[in-house]
């Protein structure tokens, strides 16, 4: 197997499945973090990611295919996606395929969110664009909720990705995921996630107090 | 100055901390510094001390590009340079590090600062308490953790080992944030400033953490990496450069001065 990825929390091997060419993710113990802690925060993830990535995969979106899961182990094995880190493309791409793949991201989104899913780590890195179709990734620290303030947790974060890794289309591409969110959440939930966002926001240590 | 054997007339300009901070501590250093000024004839240079913390740190341990770890009373936040801003990468919700270990000391009698108390007491304990590990995207929360510790606090157990189960979520939920923005920025430096840089167990879990992505850990010398007029004075010099200067009368203090709303011109690529 080879090593693809080394990600901060899980290393990826590209191997196989039955013949299939497989992702085998591995929560690999971080030797800094005090062995009880780590066994219990690994096992615990491992499981629940499984779980959240069918969640999302009944909701609609696209997510790998799941074929072995071990929790002492901390190992899920999954499809291998095809394709680009949606960072990568938008480091290249011209505007007019940000806008129409940030529109398309803001749907996907609203499309977990209305299913009560909050991804939690939904970074440009966890979507993988696999033709013109966007393969989410990582669920790791992904929840069941309703809630507008853990909806408006998963946009804030976008948003900081937006601004720290692609400060150059960062507006456009936001306004676009939030044009696309519109379209599956409605306006009023739109309005009322907005709010929300800039009320977190404004919770922030030293946030603007105008 | 008398160390260096310079007189007033010699400086270039008044450097002063316009923010973020405490109002009174920043109005003192602010009517200082343009009373100064005024008197001497030469130029007020509004410094965000956030970013204070940060070029001082990047003089001191020669960091080019780094990731930053900035851990204070004052700021718990995971900062990089890009676009001609430093950009905050993942933060705190509510305490600092730096709070929390203040409150759990102080809540257990002692005055503040209590980092150093903490991490003696943390060393004589190998027992962990559990406590809530809380991490919201690629930010951190400290609030659950202090509850906790205080509700053990109060059922009698060890301080010790209070202590030391505080040290080990709080500083591995940093360190995995850190490490979560080390792994997504490829950065080679990891850089940590503030007071709370000065704990040995922190400065261990970076280290450990930053070797799996061979990046290479600058901890800035305990001396200035607090609070320290070392971290203005350089910062001021670095934006009289790139020809920042503040006219008297627009020399208010901002104590919600975010770092990440500063264009930082002085800097390479800050264009």
């Amino acid at each position: 197997m080879k090593l693809i990825y080394r990600g901060a929390e899980a290393d990826l091997l590209l191997g196989a499945w039955a013949g299939e060419k497989a992702i085998h993710k591995v929560r690999k113990p971080l030797p800094y973090r005090l062995e009880a802690l780590d066994r219990a925060i690994r096992s615990h993830r491992t499981l629940h990611e499984a779980n959240m990535i069918h969640s999302a995969r009944s909701a609609g979106v696209r997510t790998p295919y799941l074929y072995f899961v071990n929790p002492t182990s901390a190992l899920i094995v999954m499809e291998y996606i095809e394709g680009e880190r949606m960072k990568t493309v938008l480091e290249l791409a011209p505007d007019d395929i940000v806008i129409s793949l940030c529109r398309r991201f803001g749907e996907d989104v609203a499309a977990m969110h209305t299913a009560g899913i909050m991804h939690g780590d939904i970074t440009t890195s966890n979507v993988i664009v696999r033709d013109s179709e966007l393969v989410f990734i990582d669920f790791g620290l992904s929840l069941h909720s309703a809630k507008l303030e853990d909806h408006a947790v998963d946009l804030r974060l976008i948003k900081e990705t937006l601004n720290g890794a692609h400060s150059r289309i960062a507006s456009v591409a936001f306004g676009a995921l939030l044009d696309g969110y519109k379209v599956k959440v409605g306006e009023a939930r739109l309005d009322a996630t907005k709010r929300k966002l800039s009320e977190i926001e404004g919770r922030g240590r030293y946030a603007k107090v105008e | 100055m008398r160390e260096a054997g310079l007189t007033i007339e010699d400086l270039d300009g008044i450097a002063y901390s316009m923010g973020p901070g405490l109002g009174p501590c920043l109005r003192v250093g602010g009517v200082v510094a343009r009373t100064l000024a005024l008197k001497h004839n030469k130029p007020l240079i509004p410094v965000n001390h956030a970013i204070g913390h940060i070029e001082l740190g990047c003089l001191l341990t020669r960091a080019k590009d780094p990731l930053v770890l900035l851990i204070s009373g004052g700021h718990t936040m995971v900062v990089a340079f890009a676009g001609g801003m430093w950009r905050v990468l993942g933060e705190t919700l509510d305490l600092t590090l730096g709070q929390l270990l203040d409150q759990v000391g102080r809540y257990a009698g002692f005055a503040s600062p209590c980092g150093m108390r903490i991490e003696e007491a943390a060393r004589r304990s190998r027992h962990y308490l559990e406590l809530p590990y809380t991490m919201k995207g690629n930010d951190v929360s400290f609030s659950g953790i202090l509850t906790s510790a205080k509700r053990l606090i109060d059922t009698g157990k060890k301080f010790d080992d209070v202590c030391f189960s505080v040290q080990e979520t709080a500083f591995a939920v940093t360190a995995e944030v850190t490490e979560r923005a080390l792994a997504f920025t490829a950065k080679k430096e990891l850089m940590a400033v503030g007071g709370v840089a000065a704990n040995r167990r922190l400065a261990e879990m970076l280290t450990t953490m930053a070797k799996r992505h061979s990046a290479s850990v600058r901890i800035v010398p305990i001396r200035f990496s607090g609070d320290c007029g070392a971290q203005i004075a350089w910062t001021g010099l670095l934006s009289l450069r790139a020809g920042i200067t503040i006219p008297v009368e627009d020399s208010i203090i901002r104590q919600s001065w975010r770092l990440d709303s500063v264009h930082a011109s002085w800097r390479d690529g800050a264009g």
